[in-house]
């Protein structure tokens, strides 16, 4: 649901901007993905990996820290989100980043006209 | 890859890798939303510290990895007691015991569906007889545990309670074959032995060329033991011998024990009494429990009797004059007034007295037992 309120949003944000041909392109593109269903695969496929690879404990453990600065109370989902996401995007395990490119690519390969 | 992006335009690859990226990073972003979704919940549920505790406990409550000891640091018991509820009867049973309870409970084991069955009818008949039911459980139960090594001793033990009977119903057989007497049954009573009274005087003296043939006094039956039977008396067997056969004495069958037993005031017939209330028999029934007890009164009052009595063999020892002969007892029915019991006699039986009383109690308790 996210990612289809994610996309819409990119979608109005890509409409919103003066539609160069890039954009056209972006929108395009997400549609599809989102269209052939590859954008859940794709994220199917990254929690699994993450998960896997210990990355989901790490980030929690983290999290707890966070949490433990800022007390129980006083946890939001935005801040946990500011202070979450740099870390979780910088340990994502090499092999994870470079199998999705991969993927991303192929599938761009395919669609992109 | 790079190739079939080439037939794009040359700014357009460098593009569609930012366009790649941008979505990688769309899609690590959207797991660490998922996963701060997820934390959060956990923190407003309350639930996203309950894996970890204080650094003190986690040391208190590590792992041990030891041996000899279970993971809790604790010696492991072998031998400790576990029970088990059977969810049948709801009793509490050992661990080990409690596979073969269940199979006895639930009936499924090949011996126990009978004693199951039995016990699920009489429980639905009547529930409150459950601890008597537990009970015969538990005996059972101790059947089982042993097996069937310990139930054959029990059906030894069995055998051997019964044996003596079962013996003596034996020798009655042996014995009626080997005397050759007539085969009727009524004469044979199943438990102690012949009454005589039926038994003509030929079959009277076959009978005891070949058994003991002691009368009993509760029974009036012939003991029918060999003539070595340890339980009466050479002079018992002997005084038999005199009253069935006797040559003083003609055979009389139809004599009437009552009447010698009414008349034991007489020394002789005392002592008789006495030899006769030893043979005991073995099956002594309520009803005979009274005449028991009036020879065990008897018995006690022969204490102060005795110095009385053995006056008054001693006199008839004088007096009689040895009418009788030497022969010990004679008992006719007129009760041999002149009888020289000689005291000489009496003394040695009075001596014998004690020593033989004793297997003869103690073989009653035995029988009763």
């Amino acid at each position: 649901m996210e990612s289809a309120l994610r996309c819409g949003d990119c979608v109005v944000l890509c409409r919103s901007q003066s539609m160069s041909k890039e954009s056209r392109m972006r929108a395009t593109i997400n549609q599809k993905l989102t269209e052939m269903g590859e954008r859940e695969r794709l994220k199917e496929i990254l929690r699994a990996k993450l998960t896997e690879c210990g990355w989901k404990d790490q980030m929690k453990a983290h999290c707890k820290e966070v949490i433990k600065e800022k007390g129980l109370e006083h946890v939001t989902v935005e801040d946990l989100m500011v202070e979450i996401t740099p870390k979780g995007r910088a340990l994502v395990p090499d092999s994870v980043k470079k199998e999705l490119l991969h993927r991303i690519r192929a599938f761009l390969s395919q669609h992109a006209t | 890859m790079k190739m079939e992006d080439m037939p794009l335009s040359g700014p357009d690859n460098t593009k569609l890798e930012a366009l790649v990226h941008d979505i990688y990073s769309e899609l690590v972003e959207d797991a660490c939303l998922g996963l701060c979704f997820e934390v959060h919940r956990a923190v407003k549920q309350g639930y996203f510290f309950l894996d970890e505790t204080d650094q003190e406990s986690m040391k208190e409550f590590e792992i041990v990895d030891q041996p000899g000891v279970d993971i809790f640091g604790q010696v492991y018991n072998q031998w400790k007691n576990k029970e088990c509820e059977c969810p049948n009867c709801k009793r509490l049973i050992a661990a080990s015991r409690f596979a073969p309870h269940l199979e006895k409970c639930l009936g499924m084991g090949r011996n126990s569906s009978r004693i199951a069955n039995r016990r699920l009818a009489s429980n639905n008949n009547m529930s409150k007889s459950e601890s008597d039911q537990e009970d015969n459980d538990d005996l059972n139960d101790n059947d089982w545990s042993y097996g069937a090594e310990k139930k054959a001793k029990k059906r030894k033990s069995d055998k051997n309670q019964n044996s003596p009977r079962r013996s003596k119903s034996l020798k009655h057989k042996n014995g009626e074959l080997g005397s050759s007497i007539s085969t009727e049954p009524y004469k044979y009573n199943y438990s102690t032995g012949i009454s005589y009274e039926s038994l003509g005087p030929d079959e009277v003296r076959s009978l005891l060329s070949t058994q003991c043939g002691v009368i009993s006094e509760h029974t009036k039956k012939m003991c029918t033991r060999s003539q070595r039977c340890p339980q009466h008396t050479d002079e018992q067997r002997r005084a038999v011998r005199v009253f069935l056969l006797g040559p003083s004495a003609p055979p009389l069958p139809d004599t009437d024990p009552v009447v010698e037993s009414d008349s034991f005031d007489i020394p002789d017939g005392q002592t008789l009494m006495s030899r006769l209330q030893w043979e005991d028999s073995p099956d002594i029934s309520p009803a005979d429990s009274a005449s028991s007890k009036t020879s065990t009164n008897h018995s006690d009052s022969r204490k102060p009797k005795k110095k009385k009595r053995t006056s008054l063999s001693l006199n008839s020892g004088g007096g009689g004059g040895g009418g009788g002969g030497g022969v010990g007892v004679s008992l006719t029915g007129g009760c041999s007034s002149g009888s020289s019991s000689q005291s000489n006699i009496s003394l040695s039986t009075k001596k014998k007295r004690p020593k033989l009383t004793g297997p003869s109690i103690s073989s009653i308790y035995d029988d009763l037992n």
